[in-house]
């Protein structure tokens, strides 16, 4: 088990580094140097050469690289010239807002999505069913900032029963504070996934109920409802847990149109000024860091996996 | 005394999106205390319906729509859910056949025992514990304390299924519904859970409804029989009574096409022609008649029912028959077919000796085991085989036995090339398989085909037969377009399947027919050497034989060697000049059919022999012995010396130290071990090494 895990750490390790070579590269080739964006399209040449000399863009692409990494790894991921801060500064700014949403919106995804994966299971082909499978490919088929604009549409301007704009406080704590700002966001994020799971969900549901296990837990005279408690729902869950790993690269996509849609100031929106502002080192850093949570993500998902299920040891 | 469980004219149907399925219909009997009824019959004649109908638990869109089931003379159809719910695992258990997915991977062996004690008995988790850890020693499983923690997948098929009537017996029902209990298990796994049966009956003063379609295990366990066709019971009586007299034909046929191990093998199996009936719309009359050589038109036109003397006294005078033996037919026979119909198919040509056409020489194949995180360290192989030699002559049946993990068909997939030997060679006249390249290995494959043993997960179920069938000919760029489609029809024609075949998939078909396919698709690029995994093995006795006597046939008529690969010593003895008994990757012994049914030299060929149910009630109560004892040891570490010593009554220090070689026992008759059955021919022979082909002596 530990040597397994130690074997996945080194893994991710190495895909991350992998990323950042290819995304370094790519930056580069788009914008060699951030000299004529720090100095304005009316800079002489000349100056713009002996700003990259003074900031050592003028040095070999693989020494310009050694020398991010190294940075890198002792936290330090660069300066933005365009908000004049340090990069690492900004992402600690807005990291816990953006966490929080991504969290909340997956943990209520899920916990709709369960339930409601297993009843559709249990109630297949019932009207019940066709409605919910309805409703879910209905959520799936839409994007979210069509969605978000609904739901501001019915429920904030129509109807006031939130405001327009998500939670804009600085401290994490008042923006968790503030469920009626953060309930349409929230739940605009967790639409897509909700679907996605419910489905997932459903047809897990649906493969174990045929198992001859659930029978034999009838047969024990069980009743139906301690049958799927007890019996059919942790079966039914173990294909989710490696689903849910694989989802966290596309919250963190969810996130930038959402931030944006509610004007929420976390690492999508920042994402989103950076690319306006052509701000390569914030735009690496946020590539980074979208890299960094798929690999954890797959990660945990498949620790995860092996305390679900017995079968499965490492 | 009443009977404990009694069910009378039970119907059952299933609503499936347009149709219904008449599952069970007008069926109805009666289970003694303390006795054992089975009910046997092939899959989809409703027997397993019957047992899910009695305990409630029809699949969807199943309901009992007639008729009564009385447990102790509390009526169980119709009963409300909680109360039958309070029934269900208490006073009346069930088993299921697959103990593999039979029981949740992810919840421990003591929490799933100890359920339906918590549920029935309303005892504590400590207690309900202490309750699994009596009925685990009960089902006689070695340290039940230390199984509690378990997983399932833990367990071996053998533990599991005693976990699984453990859970039955935790709140000592009065009924037992055992739904082919044992079908999953190897046949010596198979005798122990069986005896086990049997012992915990008599212990705890059980009914036992044994549903099962294998002759052979109803044979030495029950005393009554239900035989069940198209969801009818067709005939009913004593054991003894049914298997030496019984009056309906389906009864007699079925019986006569079991091959069996006493069998004459150039002689046609019987077989039933015909497969049967549909029952979303059953025929008018004898659901029977269709398949039956006596019908006529009032089978066609009446149906007959199940009385005792039969339904037409005036005819049958009801003489011959004793009390209790019922039968639904209007042209009862009097016993046991008489086996004059089968016409001699002629022997085969004998081990063509001199000409070996597949050598197979010292191979070995292993599986690496790997451990370690980064560096995958080989830590030990699984030894599926370990060092067997087999020659197989031109138009030679070779015939492969031994226990699942006995290696046969990783021994079959290495003759066929779908594995790589890790040692040794094959030969095809004389030329190594696998040190063909390229287009000289592709032409060996040619002459290489396989059978598989499942003929719904072997077919392409997107291709249509006739692309199932031409892929073969497309791959090795045999003849045009138009002659592709002549040697299909010619095949299709072959193995009795209607030229319009081509254009169908492989669903549209039944079991029977679709092995047929197989077959057909093994044969189409006429090889040479053709492997049959398991050929039969997923068919119900009245298709076997029938596949059983079209391979034979067409063996006959097209002169390929055949390499037949079974757990079933029946199938393989019907079919095979030679036989070969594999056990742990081993060789163990290697003679004609007669050698080793009537003169085995190794004890585990004699057990294995004598652990086979045989459909004879007489034989199998003669049977005192459960055969071999324990399981099949760990692949990876198998035992010193002779591998079957661990399990072998006769074994002896000199078995541990010393891996016996294969000594004659007669012509083409060998085997491997210190303390033979038989005296060995000569000694000399005994130091030939483990390569000692059969006959060449």
């Amino acid at each position: 088990m530990t040597a397994y895990i130690l074997k996945r750490i080194v893994s991710a390790i190495l895909v991350t580094i992998g990323v950042t070579i290819v995304t370094y590269l790519l930056l580069h080739i788009i914008s060699p140097s951030p000299g004529r964006a720090v100095l304005g399209l009316h800079a002489s040449q000349k100056a713009v050469r002996s700003w990259n000399k003074t900031h050592g863009y003028d040095r070999p692409i693989v020494v310009q690289f050694a020398a991010y990494f190294w940075k890198l790894l002792h936290g330090n991921f660069g300066y933005s010239y365009k908000e004049d801060q340090t990069v690492a500064a900004l992402l600690a700014e807005n990291v816990g807002r953006s966490a929080y949403l991504s969290g909340a919106s997956l943990t209520l995804a899920i916990v709709v999505a369960m339930p409601v994966g297993i009843w559709q299971a249990i109630r297949r082909n019932k009207p019940s069913d066709y409605v919910l499978t309805g409703a879910a490919f209905t959520l799936y088929s839409m994007p979210s900032f069509f969605l978000g604009l609904l739901l501001i549409q019915a429920f904030a301007l129509s109807l006031h029963w939130f405001p327009v704009e998500a939670a804009q406080q600085t401290g994490i704590l008042q923006v968790i504070g503030n469920i009626r700002a953060m309930a349409l966001p929230i739940i605009t994020l967790a639409a897509v996934s909700m679907a996605a799971y419910s489905r997932y969900m459903r047809s897990a549901a649906l493969d174990n109920l045929a198992q001859d296990y659930i029978r034999l837990a009838r047969a024990k005279g069980l009743p139906e409802r301690t049958v799927y408690l007890r019996h059919l729902l942790r079966n039914s869950i173990l294909p989710m847990v490696t689903l849910i790993g694989l989802s966290i690269p596309a919250l963190l996509a969810g996130n930038i149109i959402v931030e944006t849609l509610f004007n929420y100031p976390g690492l999508g929106l920042l994402f989103i000024t950076a690319l306006q502002n052509y701000d390569y080192p914030v735009l690496l850093a946020l590539t980074l860091i979208g890299a960094m949570a798929t690999v954890v993500g797959n990660l945990l998902a498949d620790v995860a996996l092996t305390v679900a299920d017995p079968r499965i040891r490492l | 005394m009443p009977p404990v469980l009694e069910v009378s004219h039970l119907s059952t149907h299933i609503q499936l999106t347009k149709t219904v399925v008449q599952a069970v219909g007008d069926v109805s009997f009666h289970l003694d205390a303390g006795e054992t009824l089975g009910l046997v019959g092939e899959s989809g004649c409703g027997k397993s319906m019957t047992g899910l109908s009695i305990m409630g638990l029809l699949p969807n869109g199943g309901h009992v729509v007639g008729g009564s089931i009385k447990l102790e003379g509390r009526e169980l159809v119709g009963m409300p859910g909680a109360e039958l719910r309070s029934i269900r695992g208490n006073d009346v258990a069930m088993i299921f056949q697959d103990s593999a997915s039979s029981l949740n991977p992810t919840k421990t062996v003591g929490d799933q025992v100890a359920e339906p004690v918590m549920l029935h008995r309303g005892a504590g988790r400590k207690e309900a514990h202490d309750r699994a850890v009596e009925v685990l020693t009960l089902v006689g499983i070695p340290r039940p304390k230390e199984r509690l923690g378990d997983y399932p997948h833990q367990l071996s098929g053998g533990l599991r299924q005693r976990v699984m009537i453990a859970i039955a017996l935790s709140c000592d029902p009065k009924v037992l519904i055992a739904d082919e209990p044992t079908t999953a298990l190897d046949v010596t796994i198979q005798a122990q859970i069986l005896a086990l049966l049997d012992d915990l009956k008599t212990q705890l003063g059980m009914s036992v409804l044994l549903v099962t379609h294998d002759m052979g295990v109803v044979a030495g366990r029950a005393d009554r029989v239900n035989v069940m066709y198209a969801g009818r019971v067709v005939e009913t009586a004593a054991t003894d009574e049914l298997f030496h007299s019984m009056h309906h034909p389906y009864t007699q046929g079925l019986l006569a096409s079991i091959p069996r191990l006493d069998q004459d093998n150039r002689r046609r199996l019987y077989s039933i022609p015909g497969a049967p009936p549909d029952l979303t719309s059953p025929p008018p009359g004898c659901r029977y008649a269709p398949r039956c050589p006596y019908a006529d038109e009032k089978c066609q036109a009446e149906e007959p029912t199940l009385v005792e003397g039969g339904p037409d006294f005036t005819r049958n005078g009801a003489g011959g028959s004793a009390p209790g033996h019922a039968f639904a037919c209007w042209h009862p026979v009097a016993g046991p077919v008489v086996l004059e119909a089968g016409e001699d198919q002629g022997g085969s040509e004998g081990p063509g000796q001199g000409d070996a056409l597949l050598e197979v020489d010292h191979v070995v194949k292993e599986f690496p085991v790997t451990a370690g995180a980064i560096l995958q360290r080989k830590v030990g192989a699984v030894k599926a085989v370990s060092g067997v030699s087999v020659r197989v002559g031109r138009g030679e049946i070779y015939g492969l036995v031994g226990e699942s993990g006995c290696g046969k068909t990783t021994l079959g997939k290495v003759i066929v090339g779908l594995e790589t030997p890790s040692a040794g060679k094959v030969r095809l006249l004389g030329r190594d398989v696998f040190a063909a390249r390229g287009r000289e290995l592709r032409k060996a494959r040619r002459d290489l085909q396989m059978m598989f043993q499942d003929p719904y997960s072997s077919l392409d179920p997107r291709m249509r037969v006739g692309s199932i069938l031409r892929e073969p000919l497309a791959i090795q760029g045999v003849g045009t377009r138009q002659e592709q489609d002549r040697i299909i029809a010619d095949m299709l024609r072959e193995v009795g399947l209607p030229a319009n075949a081509t254009e169908r998939y492989p669903h549209e078909f039944s079991g029977g027919q679709r092995q047929r396919i197989g077959l057909a698709r093994a044969l189409t690029l006429e090889p040479k050497v053709v492997v049959a995994d398991e050929p039969v093995s997923a068919l119900d006795v009245s298709i076997r034989s029938q596949v059983l006597n079209l391979m034979r046939r067409l063996q006959r008529a097209h002169g390929q060697s055949y390499v037949v690969i079974s757990h079933d010593l029946a199938v393989v003895k019907y079919l095979s000049d030679r036989i070969g008994v594999m056990y742990l990757g081993k060789l163990v012994e290697e003679g004609s059919g007669d050698d080793i049914y009537h003169r085995a030299a190794h004890p585990y060929t004699a057990a294995l022999i004598d652990t086979i149910p045989l459909p004879d009630p007489g034989k199998e109560r003669a049977k005192t012995e459960v055969g071999i004892r324990g399981e099949l040891p760990s692949p990876i570490n198998p035992p010193s010396g002779c591998r079957f010593r661990t399990r072998c009554p006769r074994a002896e220090q000199r078995c541990a130290d010393e891996e016996p070689q294969l000594a004659a026992f007669g012509a083409g008759h060998v085997a491997a071990c210190h303390f033979p059955l038989q005296e060995p021919l000569e000694v000399a022979s005994a130091g030939r090494g483990a390569s000692g082909h059969a006959g060449s002596s």
